[in-house]
């Protein structure tokens, strides 16, 4: 890329910023003349890389060096914000562990005590090696051997690189994200109520009651940034939004909200049941919603079944067979022995919940990922149903898609036939997803090793790595290392992770601030928004974007399918073709262009096309949301359930009624209801470890950072180190003393850390943050003192989401 | 004549941290460095634990204990009300961090608790400064005169309120918000980037600017008034009620205003 080029892609800072940096108005005293002439400091629009909220931000260049990067003001997002993780962006960017260019690895052994010795190569050399292997195992119809697996994906320009690229090569395994070991769990709960398989957009300015269980709402629950924005607003607005936090321990969020309930791990489905009992025997449901008995009487007595005759339901279905099947008898008396929360507050926290309207509750990682993780989802989801929350002002919506043109080349258009056989084969993706085994999960990457070594459904060849690292980050993660050692391995990360310890080639990513990238949002408030990542300055190694690495390895297969790849020709093209489709939907911010889209940095278009007002749906016309919809039109669009209602008896769960029964134990004609199931807990010993996230935690890119490290837990105290966090009457039984080095224990095996004595700790609870404890990914991120929490999880799942049971660890804590 | 402060909204504030990286960023701090810190508090035993937090900048005192114990003039208060240190006239004798309060003063010598050091991955080829790494300020906007940039070696170092932004500030603004794109280039890193919004900056020699409606209506209180030194970045503590810690404002000459 040429200087000139390069400048062309900046964007010249404003007038008002010109002149804050450039020619300094200031008439403040005491300030020497500066000692060199003032350059010209540009401003590139790019997003964020450290969470998938998709911040947009503004990255500051002078003398040729990113120097700062803060929140662009006009993104719907950022508001001109950032959480303490946007601002590392030149850390990493500089990060001096970074590979420098494609290396390929020259010592045949592998192994953690074995160096991959590895030796610059040209990319043209790199990427024909990999051409040449997949082109191979094309050839002996073997292409389903080579898997490509992907953590944060961000849109057309990557992610959305795979499925063309597993069509056209004939492979199933060119799509597996990490999602399970992630977040599924809740996308899984809601579609079986409401059939939208995805996380919710929220309306949190207009809500007036938040019941947040097991998402760290201040902390990490993305949009993080936009989270703290609102909740600047809601704690300070009239009337002041009441908050109640559930979770297994002190959060910054439980403790600036109004409530902190400190649950057992696993049983928040059991508290949710029972705030679902006492809004219906109470009376506090929303009637013009959910409906209303046929004259008005209340039947919902404590432990009676009703009459499903005497019940008129509206945009619900089963209530009444869900209240007669499970709710009758989940009372606060009896919540408070599964959860240890007394009843008394769960009979005043419910009343409480029912009695502010609009008030919805969110849930995440905390109730879901345990083997009843859905089933707990559930119990919160229908919460939402009961006190009207869903679609409504001040309640949840569904994420809408940005209008991309569609690229101009049918990929079929491009398969040979060596494509074509393999699709007609059906092979079984390695992670068995859609088999017996996994039939509802969409992803379950924790699986692959396993099944890799156990030949089972068969063997890879050739595993090709972009944003995730599972051998440090997956459950039972060590078991990676014996997977990886007998294949061949290609990592695209820009950083020396423990992936690339054990590859055969890396093909290292450009880091975010000088990469084309378009980033969909997550889902945020409903209505469409896709921002744009482009490069603030060149890339400053010999590295290249994996999506340009995928369409040039594309380039390089034998057949049509690098007709494909030469057609799309590389990610600023596909940028180019998709940003079409704002031409004939101009963005609110006036983007109709490519160009237009990396001036502001994103495309956006509010509002959110549906609402429901007091029971009825409505349409947006243009002015407001007056169009009433039909029943069909509600199913089609929100409620996207066989009945096309809010099924609180679920037909999708029915269908896998026997699967479920096995695998759970749950009766065939119950397994619909969202239902107390209790955790099956893994491990053996007698606390629970719990590893957060904490609002430091970038993911693998902060990883060497040691200014991110040493903010890394500072709630315990953990300034340059991290503590496991203990209860002070726990750890004296075992003879622990505060800062004593202590060995965590599970049948997998132990980590070392220190103790850190907290007497506001659920006494059977240790935490301890995760992301630590690398071996490889820098000098900084191997000198962490603190062992990987994933080396000692072991794999177990929920069998219907196939959500790693990760917070469901017992674990046993000895003086090291 | 401006006399700039503070107002931190503690009912907002989320105890992110994002003040503290933000202010690292932009002022190029090493690891632990935090000029602006955010403390955190542990009291009281499960189940009714509480935890509380405190983001901490320089107080910027209207009669600052630093300035006084200062031997060479290093350490002085600009006119419109900003405690800075002249790194040319520092000699690194940390009498101004003993006499400090407020323990917001910084001296990057000690002992890098980071390993492996940073500054030694990044040194200074001229061997002058503390260290030199790739995202440094933009050497135009360093300045040893007002302690803004990368600190000599043996000085010591603090919070300037962002002094190479807000003193280009036009003449006569009441109050830098953020939120305002012709300010915002102008506004201390920790205010601009704040999520829940819970600091603001202004002028509080001006009755009618946000930091003092805030003052007053929200019972803005300073810490450790006691000492004397006055400081100039005020707390707002929620809803609660005059106990003797909120009411020290009225006894200050800010009290009259």
């Amino acid at each position: 890329m040429s200087l000139e080029t390069d400048r062309r892609r900046f964007l010249e800072l404003g007038a008002a910023g010109a002149a804050a940096v450039g020619t300094g108005l200031g008439t403040g005293p005491a300030v020497a003349p500066a000692a060199h002439a003032a350059p010209v400091t540009k401003v590139t629009k790019s997003v964020c890389h450290q969470c998938p909220a998709r911040c947009g931000i503004d990255v500051y260049v002078t003398d040729g060096r990113v120097h700062a990067i803060y929140g662009t003001l006009d993104h719907p997002i950022a508001n001109g914000k950032l959480c303490p993780k946007g601002h590392f962006g030149a850390y990493i960017l500089y990060d001096p562990d970074r590979f420098r260019g494609p290396m390929r690895r020259t010592n045949p052994k592998k192994g953690r005590g074995e160096d991959p010795r590895f030796e610059r190569i040209s990319w043209n050399e790199a990427l024909d090696i990999v051409a040449g292997r997949l082109d191979a195992l094309r050839k002996k119809g073997e292409a389903h051997r080579f898997a490509l697996l992907h953590g944060r994906g961000w849109g057309a320009s990557d992610a959305g690189l795979l499925e063309p690229f597993g069509k056209l090569f004939g492979t199933p395994n060119a799509t597996i994200g990490h999602s399970s070991i992630c977040s599924d769990g809740s996308k899984k709960a809601k579609q079986a109520l409401d059939g939208n398989y995805a996380y919710n957009a929220y309306d949190y300015e207009n809500t007036n009651y938040l019941l947040i269980f097991g998402a760290a709402f201040l902390e990490a629950y993305r949009p993080f940034n936009h989270n703290m924005q609102v909740w600047g607003h809601i704690r300070t607005k009239a009337p002041k939004t009441r908050v109640t936090v559930v979770d297994v321990r002190v959060t910054t969020t439980g403790a600036a909200a109004d409530h902190l309930l400190l649950v057992k791990p696993g049983t928040d489905g059991a508290l949710a049941l029972a705030i679902a009992h006492l809004l219906l025997s109470e009376g506090l449901w929303h009637r013009r919603f959910v409906g209303d008995f046929v004259d008005g009487r209340n039947r919902f007595v404590p432990g009676a079944t009703v009459d499903p005759e005497t019940f008129n339901e509206r945009w619900t279905k089963g209530l009444v067979a869900w209240w007669n099947a499970e709710v009758k008898d989940r009372t606060p008396a009896w919540a408070a022995e599964i959860t240890g929360v007394p009843e008394k507050r769960i009979r005043a926290i419910a009343r409480e919940f029912g009695t502010t309207r609009p008030a919805m509750a969110i849930f995440e990682r905390g109730p879901t990922t345990h083997t009843n993780g859905v089933y707990n989802g559930m119990a919160i989801h229908a919460l939402n149903a009961l006190v009207g929350a869903m679609y409504a002002e001040g309640g949840l919506m569904n994420q809408m898609s940005p209008p991309y043109a569609p690229l101009p080349w049918k990929v079929d258009d491009y398969m040979d036939d060596l494509a074509k056989a393999a699709a007609a084969k059906k092979m079984p993706r390695i992670d068995k997803v859609k088999t017996p085994d996994w039939p509802m999960a969409s992803n379950m990457m924790q699986e692959i090793p396993v099944n890799h070594l156990e030949g089972d459904p068969y063997k890879l060849d050739t595993v090709m790595f972009y944003l995730t690292n599972p051998i440090f980050s997956a459950p039972d993660c060590t078991v990676w290392e014996k997977a990886l050692a007998e294949l061949f391995v290609i990592d695209t990360s820009p950083f020396p992770s423990e992936t690339s310890w054990y590859a055969d080639l890396v093909l290292p990513d450009h880091t975010y601030l000088e990469r084309w990238q378009d980033t969909p949002t997550y889902p945020f408030q409903g209505w469409p928004m896709t921002g744009l990542r482009s490069p603030a300055v060149a890339p400053i190694h010999d590295t290249k974007a994996f999506g340009d690495t995928l369409i040039e390895i594309g380039k390089r297969i034998e057949g049509p399918m690098a007709e494909y790849y030469k057609n799309l020709g590389g990610v600023e093209n596909v940028l180019r073709l998709i940003a079409k489709g704002f031409e004939k939907n101009p963005g609110d911010n006036g983007v109709d262009s490519f160009e237009k889209w990396v001036e502001k940095g994103v495309w956006y278009k509010k509002p959110y096309l549906w609402r429901q007002i007091d029971g009825e749906f409505y349409e947006w016309d243009g002015t407001d949301y007056i169009r009433p919809m039909t029943p069909t039109e509600v199913k089609a669009r929100l409620f996207k359930t066989e009945s096309g209602k809010f099924e609180l008896k679920s037909s999708y769960l029915e269908h896998y009624a026997d699967f479920i029964h096995e695998k759970l134990g749950i009766p065939e004609d119950r397994v619909g209801f969202p239902q107390w199931v209790p955790p099956r807990h893994q491990g053996v010993g007698d606390l629970f470890l719990v590893t957060p996230k904490t609002p430091i935690h970038g993911e693998g890119r902060t990883a060497n950072l040691p200014h991110a490290l040493s903010l890394y837990q500072p709630v315990a105290g953990g300034r340059n180190d991290t503590f496991l966090e203990m209860h002070p009457e726990t750890a004296r039984k075992r003879g622990i003393k505060n800062n004593d080095r202590v060995r965590i224990t599970t049948p997998l095996g132990s980590i070392e850390t220190r103790v850190r004595l907290y007497p506001a700790a659920r006494p059977d609870v240790v935490v301890l943050p995760f992301g630590l404890g690398h071996w490889a990914h820098g000098r900084w991120a191997r000198n962490t003192r603190t062992g990987n929490s994933s080396a000692i999880i072991p794999n177990v799942s929920d069998p219907i989401s196939g959500l790693t049971a990760n917070y469901s660890v017992l674990v046993t804590v000895e003086k090291a | 004549m401006t006399r700039w402060g503070m107002v931190i909204d503690l009912e907002k504030c989320t105890g992110c941290q994002a003040c503290t990286t933000a202010c690292q960023m932009e002022n190029s701090r090493l690891p632990n460095e935090n000029w602006q810190d955010v403390l955190f508090y542990n009291e009281g035993t499960y189940p009714s634990g509480k935890l509380t937090w405190l983001p901490r900048p320089c107080m910027h005192c209207e009669k600052p204990s630093c300035m006084a114990v200062c031997p060479t003039g290093a350490t002085y208060k600009t006119a419109d009300g900003v405690v800075l240190v002249d790194w040319d006239r520092c000699i690194g004798c940390k009498y101004c961090m003993i006499a400090c309060p407020y323990g917001v003063r910084f001296y990057a010598e000690e002992k890098q608790k980071s390993r492996p050091d940073i500054r030694e991955v990044f040194p200074d080829p001229e061997g002058e400064k503390v260290w030199s790494p790739p995202w440094r300020m933009p050497d135009h906007l360093q300045n040893n005169k007002i302690g803004v940039g990368i600190q000599p070696k043996n000085v010591v170092s603090k919070c300037t309120f962002c002094y190479h932004r807000i003193s280009k500030a036009p003449p006569g603004t009441k109050d830098l918000d953020p939120s305002d794109p012709t300010l915002r280039e102008f506004t201390p890193a920790c205010v601009v980037t704040c999520a829940p919004g819970a600091r603001y900056f202004g002028d509080l020699d001006d009755p009618t600017s946000e930091v003092r409606r805030l003052i007053a209506e929200k019972r803005g209180t300073r810490l450790l008034d006691h000492t004397g030194n006055r400081p100039q970045v005020y707390y707002l503590a929620g809803e609660q009620p005059a106990i003797p810690e909120t009411r020290t404002v009225r006894r200050s000459r800010d009290g009259e205003a």
